[in-house]
């Protein structure tokens, strides 16, 4: 491309991803300061009017933005919540099925995160709130990736509810083994020799941690949560226990609840602002905890927004092409961050991608897309 | 050629009806053994087979057994469940409405075809509150009926929303004017018999379909619905059926949910008990650990009905016995000593073995 062929935004965006690799790179050289990675889709169709746009909403996100960077101009893409939600992690705006119950193809940032860093499965969680689906966030069908690579996902509404922690009450709990019996049921386990062993995504070890995290979870307040937000309460609760307990290299928060929008505008409000909410508690338990505060990263962005205009029910549908659709506002907030940056120019959903990997330390070699531009202080 | 039945497609059925005189044909060598009649339940019904279910069809013909459970409501009832799970018609979004909760009787008393019954879940209004809005309801109908990838499709896309929106437009080809129109057009164009016949041929099969026989299946199924517990027929005494009854497949955690109630307590999960349980295991993309904690929960509940170890009189029969129940097979001599050898240790109790077979990634196959 000549200069001359660029316009504006070309050179613009050119410029700022010059820098951006700069930064990143000064950045990647030196020690750094971010440990762990909260990343947070703000998902199920979330317009800037209703966050930014309207900031009692979220006095939580505007306090994280005048400690960190906001992007005002995120682009995303409506590929459907979840191709949507999916290319957030993998750094390539794929068509997915809205209601597609299947990997993608392309590997996940929990992946790369993974494999580049050699992390173990307790170092990379994903609290969904959305069900089966939101599992296939986890790993992809990728043969250089895949399963071994995964995070674990938990799904903080299917596993802590009301109705799951009653069948273990009324069922009780496994008995405690003593260890002449554990140790031969090792042994019978380990004899049995019908079954094909494939990567699986935990070993003995954190598969046990798990045990004991899904055991302590559902005697804890997680499966009581109420209320329009209760799945996305139930995730960000979720996530902040799994940070709290494990100390995870990368955590990964899914939301949903937004997309009562359809058909109540003001129960999405409601949504949106009872989320910002349960943010502001996770924020408090990272603050609180030394060996967190000054070492996580958060980063927040809806993976779409929504019509413009209500819809006949006097909800809002995701279809119009609109911006409120197509662009989107999101936050950055830890230790390497500028403070109280506001970005203009427009941004990808998928530069969220290659952004976390690179904090991390490693790279997104598959994603079509670059870390977020003037993040760095 | 395999022998007649109800569900031998009337093509099939014309070709073999001079050979059909009374006289007994000789079938393939397909005796059910424990593994492959654990998957032929697993397949049509959903779980594995009862006690006494094993023990009546053990050692029987294949397709007998096949022609016992394909048409009937048990049958249908599992399609059902997984048609919904197909459509995320899950959890507060399962329909409840009479007209879908009679799908199962009425494919099983022939008042309904596999296409209507699909139509049938369209127009619930669970199937409209789980895809609210012209664009979503449209890219669902689109993508889940016939296939259709709307980013590439924009215009039907576009025309679909109009229509749901009450304006007029041609969609897949029809005239439509309302909403029901949308479901109406997409059930009965013959992407949705492509659509269909490719994904319950790898519900069943746990592969795709060959593209040469799929088209032809699928023209089939488009002009005759009716017949597709006949396709079902030749897909489970298929070679593609073998290879998949060798090769094993994952169970699901809807399968899990049920087949560890049948195996442990000899009956099927309620409907509530069954859906807390998938729900959850749903909920991580590593089952397995929450798996092998309910397994233990349901073990040591009291509710399995587990013999006084001094009561076994031939531990080494009932360890090879749960192995044959439990794994679909029977134990290798290497297994049998090795569990036998613990079994004799007084810290070892029955639950011990259950435990080490029920946890074990094998069960996790079938």
């Amino acid at each position: 491309m000549s200069f001359e062929s660029m316009n504006r935004r070309t050179f613009l965006g050119a410029t700022a991803a010059t820098l951006a690799l700069s930064a990143g790179l000064g950045a990647q050289s030196a020690e750094r300061k971010t440990k762990h990675v909260v990343l947070i889709g703000f998902a199920g169709g979330v317009r800037t009017r209703e966050t930014f746009g309207s900031p009692s909403n979220v006095p939580n996100l505007v306090s994280l933005a005048k400690e960190g960077v906001l992007y005002k101009r995120v682009k995303s893409s409506n590929l459907g919540h979840y191709g949507a939600a999916l290319s957030l992690f993998t750094g390539v705006a794929e068509p997915r099925g809205i209601r597609e119950n299947g990997r993608g193809e392309e590997p996940t940032l929990f992946e790369y995160a993974r494999k580049g860093l050699g992390l173990a499965a307790k170092d990379v969680w994903i609290a969904t709130s959305g069900g089966a689906q939101q599992t296939n966030y986890s790993y992809s069908t990728h043969a250089d990736y895949g399963e071994r690579y995964g995070a674990n996902t938990v799904d903080g509404d299917g596993l802590f509810n009301a109705e799951f922690k009653s069948i273990l009450e009324t069922l009780g709990r496994p008995k405690k083994l003593d260890e002449r019996e554990a140790d031969l049921l090792a042994k019978m386990r380990a004899a049995i020799g019908g079954a094909d062993p494939k990567a699986a995504l935990n070993n003995a070890e954190s598969a046990a941690q798990v045990e004991r995290f899904i055991l302590e979870e559902l005697t804890g307040g997680t499966a009581s949560l109420r209320g329009p937000n209760a799945a996305d309460a139930k995730a960000i609760r979720v996530a902040r226990n799994l940070l709290v307990l494990f100390k995870p290299r990368l955590v990964a928060i899914v939301l949903q609840s937004a997309d009562i929008a359809h058909g109540n505008f003001n129960g999405y409000a409601d949504v949106v602002r009872q989320n910002d909410a349960a943010i502001g508690d996770l924020m408090k338990a990272i603050r609180a905890d030394p060996a967190l505060r000054d070492s996580t990263a958060v980063i927040a962005c809806p993976e779409f927004g929504r019509d413009r205009d209500l819809n006949s029910r006097r909800g809002l549908d995701h279809g119009d092409g609109s911006e409120d659709l197509e662009f989107v506002s999101a936050v950055a907030w830890g230790p390497e961050f500028a403070r109280n940056r506001v970005i203009e120019d427009d941004v990808r959903a998928v530069d969220l991608c290659p952004t976390v990997c690179q904090l991390l330390g490693t790279t997104a070699p598959r994603a079509k897309a670059k870390a977020l531009p003037r993040l760095y202080a | 050629m395999a022998p007649s039945s109800p569900w031998t497609s009337s093509a099939a059925r014309d070709a073999q009806a001079p050979l059909d005189d009374g006289r007994t044909q000789a079938s393939p060598a397909r005796a059910l053994d424990a593994a492959t009649l654990r998957s032929v339940f697993c397949d049509l019904l959903g779980r594995p087979p009862f006690a006494a279910e094993r023990e009546r069809w053990l050692g029987q013909a294949r397709h007998t057994l096949i022609d016992a459970l394909l048409g009937t409501e048990p049958f249908w009832s599992q399609w059902l469940e997984e048609q919904l799970y197909y459509f995320f018609l899950i959890d507060n979004f399962r329909p409840e409405s009479e007209r879908v909760l009679a799908i199962p009787a009425d494919l099983a008393a022939g008042k309904l075809d596999p296409r209507e019954a699909t139509h049938r879940i369209a127009l619930s209004p669970s199937f409209d509150q789980r895809n609210p809005g012209a664009d979503t309801f449209v890219t669902v109908v689109l993508e889940q009926f016939t296939g259709i990838t709307v980013q590439k499709n924009v215009r039907e896309l576009e025309v679909g929303k109009a229509i749901y929106d009450g304006a007029g437009g041609t969609f897949l080809g029809k005239l439509g004017k309302r909403q029901a129109d949308i479901v109406d057009i997409a059930v009965h164009h013959k992407a949705f018999a492509e659509t269909f016949v490719a994904r319950e041929y790898e519900r069943l099969l746990g592969e795709g379909a060959p593209a040469k026989e799929r088209a032809d299946w699928a023209r089939r199924f488009h002009q005759t619905p009716r017949d597709y517990a006949a396709l079902v027929r030749e897909w489970m005494l298929s070679e593609a059926w073998d290879r998949r009854a060798t090769r094993k497949r994952p169970v699901s955690n809807r399968l899990f949910a049920r087949a560890l109630y049948v195996d442990l307590l000899d009956r099927a999960p309620d409907e509530a008990e069954a859906r807390r349980l998938r729900t959850a295991l749903d909920g991580m993309s590593d089952a397995g650990p929450l798996r092998s904690v309910f397994a233990r929960v349901l073990i040591d509940s009291g509710m399995v009905a587990l013999p006084e170890k001094k009561s076994i009189r031939d531990p080494r029969a009932w360890i090879a016995q749960r192995f044959e129940a439990l794994l679909g097979r029977t134990p290798s001599a290497q297994e049998l000593d090795t569990f036998a050898a613990a079994f004799a240790d007084e810290a070892c109790r029955p639950a011990t073995v259950l435990y080490a077979l029920v946890t074990h990634a094998e069960y996790q196959l079938y």
